[in-house]
């Protein structure tokens, strides 16, 4: 595999899985039985006239290829619809939901590969000894809790000293004057319980993957060498191992959007957090296809276009494939 | 069924739970924060359904008239009303010198306008509001405080359904009440960007919202009335009961409402809140086909099959295993907490095993191998119809009823489907093919609402029972236009002891309501719908204040 | 995406007889006994419970949310039933609906990748095509949609796990099978004659099945906790007792708010330990197979990171 030849494959793949993506997300949810008009249609002394202008108003008299084709136009232009519950841009509601969700998941990420990787290079470095055996061990623990049971735990353990739900506390700036700085220190404050709970049932992965990766790689001929020739331990480590032991790591975080998004939906649901993953599951109990259609493609497209990323990483960072 | 806010809300407080006004040692100033589980969902009246997005509206506009503590009518807007002697034209003389939160005058020509360009749109993007107009010819305001409502009937309800309409701020709503209407549903009705809060006409104002976190309301310089103790208010949202138990109990919030689960309540008493529980007019209904032209199973047609699963119905047990004793049995269609439109002389079927097998022996269905019946060649098992409204108490309750119409020789099993799935197997084939299902209703304080769903004309729409009678729609058609409530009543619980008769719901259980405020706080007026904070009146956050 | 290195990374396997790596891997490793037998107990309870579990999982025994006491060990949940049988009834239930999932993915996904792998070409770009999908769609925003589409059944709950499990497992059969196919053995088998049914079942299947059997395991252990956060959601059977209920009834009857902790700890403790001892056991058995599998197959949805399992007992 050269290398432009690769990206063009790789980056054309993704494009086809996008768009079978939204293709299949479109059919997934016409195929309801009962559709949301029963729904709305439903007020007191409804006309007949009223469901009917309900029914043409949101297209969902005509064919399904025909409501296909629409969808696919608009999609082009940007527009995702209007949500049934709300009557608001898809689009707009859905981008305000992932400017909520967004910093609490990076942060609880990031935190979790930070962890990750110092207990990995902690437990590898000192392989067999207590240290080790008591790191492996929790790392294995935390990533077999349930998400939904460390929320539930740190409610129970934290509950009184931090902020349990919400994002920031409403009145502060309204009833009173509130600095930007104190706000961020607010939504901090309210950000802290989400993402532990996110960071906790991740960082148990990212513990193992590195540990076995810094023992492959400590075992590797070249970093022997490197001993031998008398380089300090540490330096040992900071330039060959753990380069390459990053490697997976890249490779990993990619695959585990798709598990960070269903982490992040039970974790908003626990804690109130107003993002996409709460978004999600008011729409689907709501019946509102424009909502979830929307929400579904954003955090599909999202994991394709991460996991081409860790691709490309993951070629430019192999020598063994990009040679 | 829950119809979580039907536009016909009316509100009634049953129990006044402090005296309000006067001096006394009530502090002023303070701002309320309560929390709830129901988000408000749109502030567009057109769009809304959440039980909190009226409450809103109650306290952000006007309305004609509202409930008071004994559920009768008392004046809001209109200081004064009459009918005609022929009962199609009412009068209403409405405040004076009364102003919109920016300054604008706010007279009886705005409530004309409201209804004039609702009914306009009725039966497009406006048609949330069209059961408020039924009959209505249209509003006129001769002078700024006289308004003029013309009816082509005379109308029952008129009061009732006054109360359920917000006048709407002709400067912020003029531009969408144009050619098509299709800018009607689609405006968000927020606090526009340059933070200035939304225009209003009632006791608070809304500063600012998030959709589906909060809202926060300041005191209404302009407004009319009262003046309300509290500086402002905020209701915030919370995803699940748990959270919204916690906020209460480390005091981020002071009060919760809708919906505070029934099993929080010990916990709460005991960490020294104070948790209010009162009859509610809402009810749980167990649902059985009486459509005559049904497919199968018609032998639940037979009105001692229905008496026999009333018989068997464990009402006391499923209040104190379900609801924790938080309920009050089931009996009519019109709830006791209704006040004297239930009809109290209706006694439900007491539960007893024994006259069940009776009445079924006498009917000639023998048991069958496995313990069930067999009727017309079939065994008497059944599918139960549902919806996720139900689940949790729903469940437990399904329990008992199984267990106990196992005794009886009946098999029921349990159809869990959402609410348009649900709506859509009851109501299919026009209605022959469903058996039972389990659902529930919110109604408003007119029981005009209640007494409609059971009606022909709602067949399709909101009747989840598919009961269809021609003698009781012309009792709901007279009944709609007796303006004398003596008259109206005697006709109402008529109509009630035939539904009874009838069966198309057994009504189980009517469940309270139940909230929780800090001690700090006092002077929380409870209704039977939806409890202190409601729709029906602005009677709790105007009286309540730091204790 | 991760197919290239895929296969470079499985061109190391080792060959042995199946039933032979599995009793070395237990043998040498504590790790699998461990958890081993953690499964073989709540096997053992699951197939138990009528007979074990002290009171009635339906009917009221005691008050709601009452704390652990003599007569009731674990307390009681938001309805006054026994926790302690309905965790011992639960688990029934969550492992079957655990097994039922897996065995169905394995069975497709093991069929697809062999069937990939070994017919390869245009079979084989369409299969990929499909599993590609799957593989990237998020995992529970997917299962919320389809069982809210389905229904909240049991059998559906089955059926959503398996559509999402089947993928990751053709992913690595299909690996295995492609370098398996090379061996010369193979070709000689071709050449001489041999049909496809008796190659692949000859000679692919003893090849594939040791790492059949340890993904199967690690399997087993994404199903309970795709359960659990299925049923959290409340899009699970709200009738039936399982694991995965237990915790959501727990949580909107406000069980954290009343303080009972006895109605969260011990049943998320239990899907904890079950889903430890899956791993622990599927890990070992792919230590034992396969010395140096790269990090090509991982995904975060197998549990299985299969990195490297380094060197000796002490790797992971």
């Amino acid at each position: 595999m050269r290398g432009a030849d690769y990206v063009i494959r790789r980056a054309g793949f993704a494009l086809l899985t996008i768009f079978v993506a939204i293709t299949i997300n479109f059919f997934l949810f016409r195929v309801l039985p009962g559709t949301v008009v029963s729904d709305l249609a439903r007020v007191p002394h409804a006309t007949p006239q009223l469901r009917h202008a309900l029914t043409v108003e949101f297209g969902l008299a005509k064919p399904k290829w025909e409501q296909y084709l629409i969808y696919l136009r608009e999609l082009a232009k940007g527009n995702m619809g209007i949500s049934f519950a709300t009557q608001q841009p898809v689009s707009q509601l859905l981008l305000n939901d992932l400017k909520n969700t967004i910093p609490m998941v990076t942060i609880g990420t990031l935190g979790a590969i930070v962890v990750g990787i110092a207990t990995g290079i902690l437990s590898a470095w000192r392989r067999g000894s207590a240290s080790d055996h008591v790191s492996t061990n929790l790392a294995i623990a935390f990533y077999a809790f349930p998400t939904q049971f460390l929320g539930l735990m740190l409610l129970i353990l934290l509950g009184g000293l931090l902020p349990t739900s919400g994002m920031e506390n409403p009145y502060a700036g309204v009833f009173g004057p509130q600095s930007t700085m104190a706000r961020l220190q607010d939504i901090g404050l309210h950000l802290i319980l989400p993402a532990l709970t996110l960071l906790l049932t991740l960082y148990g992965e990212f513990t193992l993957i590195m540990r076995s990766s810094m023992l492959e790689t400590l075992g590797e001929d070249y970093v022997l060498t490197a001993r031998a020739k008398g380089l300090t331990d540490r330096r040992v480590i900071a330039r060959h191992a753990v380069r390459n032991a990053l490697l997976p790591i890249a490779t990993l975080v990619a695959l585990s959007i798709g598990w960070i998004v269903g982490g992040a939906i039970l974790v908003e649901y626990i804690f109130s957090w107003p993002g996409i993953g709460q978004a999600l599951w008011q729409a689907i109990n709501q019946r509102d296809y424009p909502m979830l259609q929307g929400g579904f493609l954003i955090l599909a497209v999202s994991v394709v276009l991460l996991n081409l990323l860790a691709d490309l990483a993951y070629f430019k960072l192999d020598p063994r494939i990009s040679g | 069924m829950a119809l979580a806010a039907s536009l016909a809300f009316a509100t009634a407080a049953a129990v006044a739970s402090c005296s309000a006004s006067g001096g006394g040692s009530g502090s002023s100033g303070g701002v309320l924060h309560i929390g709830t589980t129901y988000p408000i969902d749109s502030m567009n009246p057109f769009v809304a359904q959440s039980d909190y997005s009226y409450a809103v509206y109650e306290y952000v506009y006007p309305q004609l008239v509202q409930y008071s503590a004994r559920l009768g009518i008392t004046p809001d807007f209109a200081r004064s009303w009459s009918v005609s002697a022929d009962g199609k034209t009412w009068t209403f003389h409405t405040v004076p010198h009364a102003h919109w939160s920016d300054g604008k005058p706010l007279t009886a020509a705005d409530v004309a306008w409201t209804i004039n360009e609702v009914m306009k749109y009725k039966n497009g993007p406006a048609g949330q509001w069209a059961g408020l107009l039924e009959h209505m010819i249209g509003a006129s305001a001769p002078n700024p405080t006289s308004l003029l409502i013309r009816y082509s009937t005379p109308v029952a309800n008129v009061l009732a359904q006054m109360q359920s309409l917000s006048v709407l701020p002709r400067q912020v709503w003029a531009p969408y009440f144009t050619g098509k209407g299709s800018g009607l549903k689609t405006f968000p009705n927020q606090p526009p960007a340059n933070g200035k809060p939304m225009v209003s006409g009632g006791p608070f104002e809304l500063v600012r919202y998030k959709a589906n976190q909060y809202a926060l309301f300041k005191r209404n310089p302009y407004w009319w009335g009262p003046k309300p103790k509290i500086e402002g208010f905020g209701l915030q949202f919370f995803a699940n009961a748990d959270a919204m138990v916690q906020a209460l109990k480390t005091g981020s919030v002071d009060f919760i409402g809708e919906y505070t689960p029934p099993t929080a309540v010990t916990a709460l008493k005991k960490a020294g809140f104070v948790v209010t529980t009162t009859p509610s007019i809402s009810m749980k209904t167990f649902i059985i086909n009486t459509n005559p032209h049904k497919t199968t199973h018609r032998e639940l047609l037979n009105p001692r099959v229905r008496q026999a699963i009333e018989y068997a119905t464990d009402r006391g047990q499923i209040i104190k295993t379900a609801w924790l004793g938080l309920a009050e049995p089931g009996s009519t269609i019109i709830a006791p907490a209704d006040g004297s439109w239930h009809d109290g002389g209706i006694k439900a079927l007491p539960f007893d095993l024994a006259k069940a097998n009776a009445l079924l022996n006498a009917a000639g269905y023998k048991m069958g191998p496995n313990g069930v019946r067999i009727a017309g060649g079939h065994p008497m098992s059944y599918n139960v119809i549902f919806p996720p409204d139900e689940r949790g108490t729903g469940d437990r309750t399904f329990q008992i009823m199984q267990s106990d119409l196992a005794k009886i020789g009946i098999s029921i099993s349990q159809q869990n489907m959402d609410d348009s799935a649900t709506f859509n197997a009851i109501s299919h084939d026009n209605y022959r093919t469903f058996d039972m299902a389990m659902w529930d209703w919110v109604p408003p304080v007119d029981p005009d609402f209640m007494l409609s769903v059971v009606t022909c004309a709602q067949l399709g729409n909101n009747s989840d029972s598919g009961y269809c009678n021609h003698a009781y729609d012309q009792m709901y058609a007279r009944q709609s236009t007796l303006i004398a409530t003596s008259a109206r009543r005697a006709l109402i619980w008529q109509m009630q002891k035939y539904i009874y008769a009838a069966k198309p719901y057994i009504i189980l259980d009517y469940p309270d309501i139940i909230e929780a405020h800090s001690p700090k706080w006092t002077g929380f007026v409870v209704a039977p719908v939806m409890g202190s904070v409601n729709s029906l009146s602005t009677q709790t956050l105007l009286q309540v204040h730091q204790s | 995406m991760s197919a290239i290195a895929t296969e470079a990374g499985l061109a190391g396997t080792v060959s042995r007889g199946r039933a032979g790596l599995i009793r070395q891997a237990i043998r040498e490793r504590k790790a699998a006994a461990l958890g081993l037998g953690i499964i073989a107990f709540f096997v053992i309870l699951a197939i138990a419970a009528p007979l074990i579990a002290p009171y009635s999982t339906t009917a009221r025994s005691c008050a709601v949310f009452a704390p652990p006491s003599a007569s009731h060990w674990l307390g009681c949940d938001d309805g006054g039933i026994d926790m302690l049988s309905e965790i011992i009834s639960g688990g029934r239930i969550s492992l079957i609906i655990g097994f039922a999932a897996t065995l169905i993915a394995m069975l497709i996904g093991g069929g697809v990748g062999i069937a990939s792998g070994y017919f390869g070409r245009w079979l084989d770009i369409a299969l990929m095509r499909i599993t590609d999908y799957l593989l990237v769609i998020p995992d529970l925003a997917f299962a919320m949609v389809i069982a809210d589409v389905w229904g909240p059944s049991l059998s559906h709950v089955i059926a959503v796990i398996a559509i999402l499990e089947w993928a990751t497992t053709a992913r690595i059969i299909r690996a295995q099978v492609m370098s398996v196919k090379e061996r010369v053995y193979i070709k000689r088998a071709r050449s001489i004659g041999a049909g496809h049914a008796r190659i692949i079942g000859r000679h692919i299947l003893p090849q594939v099945g040791p790492l059949l059997m340890a993904n199967t395991v690690l399997t087993v252990a994404v199903a309970i906790y795709l359960e659990t956060a299925l049923a959290f959601l409340g899009l699970e059977d709200p009738s039936t007792t399982t694991w995965g209920t237990i915790l959501e009834h727990a949580f909107n009857r406000a069980a954290v708010s009343a303080g009972a902790w006895w109605a969260i700890v011990p049943d998320g403790l239990v899907i904890t330990l079950l889903i430890m001892g899956c791993f622990l056991l599927g890990q070992a058995i792919e230590d034992a197979l396969n010395p140096r599998l790269r990090v090509a197959h991982l995904s975060s949805r197998r549990w299985a990171l299969r990195p490297l399992a380094g060197r000796g007992p002490d790797a992971i």
